[in-house]
């Protein structure tokens, strides 16, 4: 009897958990889908696609579904309505499509009052995807223009930008493309969190430059311990000898 | 004559090499085509009928299930010991030993459940588990190497307990408990860095970073490692706790004895204490991780708590409620085998109240994905007046006020039958009492202080919060323990006079810690979402998307059901080889004043 009473507390309780786990909002974390549209995609299909990645994948809905953490988007906001009324009022002189677009690919360049900077790793959505996503906040009470074209032209962007960093012979353009300013400040440019290109020269030799680009975690420099292991070590890889070459003449001029 | 047969003719033995090496040249280019083909790892396996992520969800929760018991009891059975040997009460000694008697059949459970999921990694996910093992090598074969020396540390703690059982040859006995301890945690901090790189891999680890080209010690010791680590080590404590107190309670159910109730009873005591004390602390080490999960990334901390696993949290409320409420009830009911308790018992009520009122606020939802339909139901955003506990002033005052009121509980549980003689004994009480008042207060303040300024600031509210209560916690024990010193009994503890009632509380404790456990483990691996390891290898299997809570709330009652009838099973099993070792607690005369409980 003490085991069948035993067993039925168990079952009961743990009928009891299962319930109310399956009575509340079902919410699946879906995979972001994987886009490719030629120049003729209709409209139909990018906002389509954009609202799945919206509402799914792409986690928007996490912080723009509640007016606390991010404007909503798809409601109003301030009483000046849903983003695809308001998008072509808030930088004078710019476009809803062009305004959409650059919050997207640069979440830190307009930011609301009273807002934090958006978490959006736009690296990680192909160019149909940050289209079709666009497309979707205009058709939010706006008229959608983006069209096939544009996602043709970011594609063919972005190939030419990852064959002109490859390419690239110019240390600051380098610098850009392998994120240095990241971490490191060359005259106003970048973040002051690593140690400063500024005068590098006369710190350290050209030999000692080109072991902390090849090999970063080797030597670390004084006062930045905390910091080891935080720069990338493939950077050899993703250079070519010419590159890493002009990298460490350009900073051992640094004087 | 006898033929000499083909192989002896001249001829033939001529032949014989040429024959060979025709016959290995046919053989070479018969199979050149499958030599040409170059072997390829496939990336994934199948598992019939559930699924591969549903088998190795299962094989991982049980084997974590396990090795939490595993390593949660030898913390208090250590404990135990030493309160054996400084108190000088053999009964605490008697209570290691019993502890260690589960532990001993429990370890095997814990290699097997292990072997399942490496075997079901190896066949179901061979890319991830290559990948892992590339970069993990060195610590795999340590961990081996631990796992070897804590297995020998256990049979000799367990086995030498009666051979070394006094003076320096104890002391001897008790280092080996400390040894199995240090054994267990290194095992688990090492098996921790390998999950906790799937979720915060360094930063420079990239989709194009070869395995080999990671550094061994960013990987292993990355960002949420080390509060893992400290999570885990409270939570097993919590968990042994519970299952020690759920067999206790069983055993109480069953006996025939009042000896044998009287002992189980007591056993169950200590394992409610044990489990109770350890959840307290629970929280401060889950904000820690939560704030590591924030600054790794953003988003991962986002999706986390507002994102899709936004109900996950109101879940958790409820779970924890029934906790404190559980746990409390369990006090409550066992302070009538007390004598002198009953001052105490008006008490109770508003107790419960403000117990209830907490958990009420703590389940409240606010930040959640809501549809369109959900949010004209509500009439906004927020609902008019759950909006308002939804936040976090709301519920970090809850929790707070939660906690001083179990341990209050705690300290009317450990005062209901002494009776102090210190002469400082009034002034001392009022002191105590001064704390609770004042720390409530300043719990209440910052709570309500908190909705008129910004969230920055109101985050760092939590932290004036929590140590107005820890502050109350310490002190108040502080004093608690100077003025019972020489204390007198109002009378001994009537151990093994318990209701039925109480026992199935112990269980629904032990029940809801497995389960919250499993809910916990599926938030912790679940905000990788579709990664493997997070923005470095992605998951390209059927299961990539991440369940919702339905399926997995299913699957964690499933492994709970598993893991309680295999412990049921293996304790049975070890009663079959022992007798339980008695305590003789509810036998032995209680004359000397505050030597009861």
């Amino acid at each position: 009897m003490t085991n069948l009473k035993v067993f039925v507390v168990v079952i009961l309780t743990l009928g009891g958990y299962t319930w109310v786990a399956n009575a509340i909002p079902q919410l699946e974390s879906v995979v972001p889908v994987e886009l490719s549209f030629s120049a003729d995609v209709t409209e139909a299909e990018l906002v389509a696609a954009g609202e799945e990645l919206f509402r799914g994948g792409a986690g928007c809905m996490t912080c723009h579904g509640l007016p606390t953490r991010a404007p909503n988007l798809l409601s109003d906001h301030a009483g000046e309505g849903t983003i695809g009324q308001r998008c072509d009022t808030r930088v004078e002189g710019q476009d809803c499509k062009t305004y959409l677009h650059e919050s997207l690919t640069d979440p830190t360049a307009y930011v609301l009052e009273g807002f934090d900077p958006m978490v959006f790793a736009a690296g990680l959505y192909s160019p149909s995807q940050i289209w079709a996503i666009v497309a979707f906040l205009q058709a939010q009470g706006g008229e959608v223009t983006v069209t096939g074209q544009d996602i043709v032209a970011a594609r063919e962007a972005a190939a030419a930008s990852a064959g002109s960093a490859a390419a690239s012979l110019d240390p600051r353009e380098i610098m850009r493309n392998t994120l240095c300013f990241g971490c490191h400040t060359l005259g106003d440019e970048g973040v002051a969190l690593g140690p400063s290109f500024n005068e590098m020269g006369a710190r350290i030799d050209a030999e000692r430059i080109r072991r902390s680009i090849l090999d970063p975690n080797a030597e670390i420099a004084e006062g930045y311990e905390h910091l080891a292991g935080s720069m990338p070590p493939n950077l050899g890889e993703l250079l070519t000898d010419q590159q890493v070459d002009v990298l460490v003449e350009f900073l051992a001029s640094q004087r | 004559m006898r033929d000499r047969g083909l192989a002896a003719r001249p001829g033939f033995r001529a032949l014989l090499p040429v024959v060979v090496l025709t016959a290995l040249v046919a053989l070479f280019l018969a199979a050149e085509p499958a030599l040409a083909q170059e072997y390829t790892v496939r990336e994934y396996g199948n598992f019939p009928i559930i699924g591969s992520r549903a088998a190795i969800w299962l094989a991982a929760q049980l084997h974590l299930f396990f090795a939490a018991f595993v390593l949660g009891v030898p913390m208090f059975a250590v404990v135990a010991e030493a309160i054996g040997i400084y108190g000088g009460e053999e009964r605490y000694d008697k209570l290691a030993k019993e502890f260690t008697r589960l532990l001993l059949v429990s370890y095997s459970a814990t290699a097997i459940w292990g072997a399942i999921l490496v075997f079901g990694l190896v066949t179901l996910y061979p890319r991830v588990w290559g990948y892992l093992s590339e970069i993990f090598a060195v610590s795999m074969w340590l961990y081996v190497g631990l796992f070897f020396f804590e297995s020998f540390t256990l049979y000799l703690y367990y086995y030498g307990w009666d051979h070394w059982k006094k003076g320096r040859a104890k002391w001897g006995h008790w280092g080996l408990g400390i040894l199995l301890n240090a054994w267990g945690t290194a095992v688990m901090f090492i098996a921790n860095s390998w999950l906790t790189y799937m979720m915060s891999p360094p930063a420079e680890v990239t989709p194009d970073t070869a395995p080999a080209m990671v550094q061994f010690w960013s990987a292993f010791a990355n960002a949420t490692w080390m509060p893992i680590n400290i999570h885990r080590l409270i939570a097993n404590v919590v968990f042994g706790g519970a299952i020690v107190g759920a067999y206790a309670a069983y055993r109480f159910l069953s006996c025939r004895t009042d000896e044998e109730r009287a002992h189980y009873d007591w056993m169950g005591y200590i394992g409610n204490v044990v489990a109770i004390s350890a959840l307290i602390v629970l929280p401060f080490a889950g904000y820690w991780l939560g704030r590591e999960i924030y600054e790794f990334n953003q988003q991962m901390g986002t999706t986390m708590m507002g994102g899709f696993m936004s109900w996950l949290w109101v879940v958790q409320a409820f779970l924890i409620g029934v906790l404190f409420l559980t746990g409390n009830y369990y006090l409550w009911v066992g302070m009538g085998r007390i004598p002198g308790a009953e001052r105490f018992k008006p008490y109770t009520k508003w107790m419960l109240a403000v117990l209830v009122l907490g958990v009420i606020v703590w389940a409240t939802p606010r930040n959640m994905i809501a549809n369109r339909d959900e949010i004209t139901a509500m009439g906004g955003q927020f609902h008019p007046f759950l909006g308002v506990l939804g936040v976090m002033s709301a519920k970090n005052t809850a929790v707070n006020l939660m906690i001083l009121t179990t341990f209050l509980s705690f300290l009317l549980y450990r005062r209901a039958n002494r009776r102090p003689v210190v002469g400082w004994a009034r002034q001392g009480t009022t002191i105590q009492g001064a704390f609770f008042v004042i720390s409530a207060a300043i719990v209440l303040f910052y709570g309500i202080y908190g909705y008129f300024v910004p969230a920055i600031v109101r985050i760092g509210f939590s932290v004036y919060q929590v140590l107005a209560v820890l502050t109350t916690i310490v002190a108040v024990v502080a004093i608690d323990i100077a003025m019972m010193r020489g204390s007198e009994s109002r009378g001994a503890i009537r151990w093994g006079q318990m209701p039925e009632r109480s026992q199935y509380a112990l269980f629904i404790l032990a029940v809801t810690f497995t389960w919250l456990m499993g809910l916990m483990g599926f938030a912790r691996s679940g905000i990788r979402q579709h990664w493997h390891v997070f923005e470095v290898m992605r998951d390209n299997s059927v299961d990539a998307a991440t369940p919702a809570l339905g399926y997995a709330s299913t699957i964690i009652s499933v492994c709970v059901l598993i893991f309680l009838g295999l412990v049921a099973f293996i304790f049975w099993v070890g009663s079959l080889a022992e007798r339980p070792v008695i305590s003789g607690v509810g036998s032995e005369p209680v004359p000397t004043p505050a030597a009861a409980d």
